[in-house]
């Protein structure tokens, strides 16, 4: 089983009875155990691998030896051959078939090893990256173990013992509160500017009367287009040219 | 091991958020809540690790979702195009809660640590905003 899926069968065991902290403190415990596990392995691995390096120079060394009383031998046989004495060539050659098999032995070791060698540096480097990922784990599940205690002490410094998670979906609720409010907050604002404003005095008065209806274009031309004296005379009883001939007074401009 | 003293982080929250929205909390080791005023009070644990920050935010305690496993499919789909954050659920306190979360390495900058807190912020809102048809009273 992976380390993952340990982790995994634990969250779904304990997430509805013991809670949280159990969890993650098995969760940090299996982990701790891979972790040591794995550098028990590691430590075996390179001392293994310390001693078939050290064997294979051994046989190495055996081999090299073996090579030149090959050579050797082979000489001496010669030289027997040479001077005619069959019988010493003869006992000089068992002896070399001695060592040529031996040679081969040899050889087949230093292969063997070589191959235990490979495989031993393959291990080691896989368990390596193990470790890694194993510490960053660790870690990742420390710190989230971290988040979820500061999360829980954040709900409890809330509300006290009866603790209620602040979430994304309450601040959301606040915002499209403050929104309402925001925007009950200008429509008052808006109101209150009409109610008090200058516009509404105005649009009053000119409904009542009381004021120069600026738009009223059609009057002044009128006005002005009759003789003057009889117009404000004929006229006077318009509130507007009333209010005109007020105006003239209050100014200076009749006499 | 991350670059940022504790003093130094606080310091980078505050200049950012205001003093009056970041604290380290005591009952943690290395954490820190920022408040963000302008998503809705939320609130944004950080915790400074061996190597890595991590961020993360109550999205919506599970006792509020109505249909889980809609809810479920729904953040495993949006979760890709969350831009630098994850969906996940976890247990605060026996609850099942699921968060918003991202992890910055530890030897982040001062923007990038600002601008991971924020995407956090946004991506919190508008995901309980798309999820909202799978809780309790949508």
């Amino acid at each position: 089983m992976s380390i993952l899926s340990k982790i995994l069968t634990l969250f779904r065991g304990t997430a509805n009875e013991a809670g949280q902290a159990v969890v993650d403190k098995n969760a940090i415990r299996i982990l701790d155990q891979e972790l040591r596990d794995s550098t028990t392995e590691l430590a075996r691995s390179k001392e293994e691998l310390t001693k078939v390096m050290a064997q294979r120079q051994l046989a190495a060394n055996r081999g090299t030896a073996l090579l030149s009383k090959r050579k050797e031998y082979e000489g001496y046989v010669q030289g027997a051959l040479a001077k005619g004495d069959e019988a010493l060539a003869r006992e000089v050659a068992v002896k070399l078939s001695d060592v040529e098999r031996d040679l081969q032995a040899e050889a087949g070791n230093v292969q063997q090893m070589d191959s235990s060698i490979g495989s031993l540096k393959t291990a080691i480097r896989s368990t390596e990256t193990q470790l890694a990922r194993l510490k960053q784990q660790i870690n990742t599940v420390k710190a989230t173990e971290a988040v979820q205690r500061a999360q829980s002490a954040v709900a409890a410094r809330h509300s006290g013992a009866n603790s209620k998670i602040g979430t994304a979906l309450d601040s959301l609720e606040r915002i499209k509160q403050r929104q309402e409010e925001q925007g009950a907050r200008f429509d008052a604002a808006q109101q209150l500017e009409h109610e008090t404003g200058d516009g509404d005095l105005q649009a009053r008065l000119a409904g009542a009367g009381l004021v120069n209806d600026p738009s009223n274009v059609d009057g002044i031309l009128e006005r002005l287009r009759a003789p003057q004296q009889a117009v404000l005379v004929d006229d006077s009883q318009s509130a507007e040219k009333q209010k005109l001939l007020a105006a003239e007074s209050l100014f200076g401009e009749r006499k | 091991m991350s670059h940022w003293t504790q003093q130094q982080l606080l310091q980078c929250l505050a200049d950012t958020f205001g003093a009056a929205n970041v604290a380290a909390l005591e009952d943690a080791e290395r954490a820190y809540q920022v408040v963000l005023p302008d998503s809705g009070d939320l609130e944004v644990t950080l915790v400074a690790g061996e190597d890595q920050i991590y961020c993360s935010t109550p999205l919506v305690t599970a006792d509020q979702v109505s249909d889980r496993a809609g809810f479920n499919d729904a953040c495993m789909r949006l979760n890709p195009i969350n831009p630098l954050s994850n969906l996940g659920l976890s247990t605060v306190d026996g609850q099942d809660v699921y968060v918003v979360f991202g992890e910055l390495s530890g030897d982040s900058t001062q923007a990038q640590i600002i601008h991971e807190i924020r995407m956090l912020a946004v991506n919190a809102i508008d995901a309980i905003e798309t999820l909202k048809p799978f809780l309790v009273n949508a």
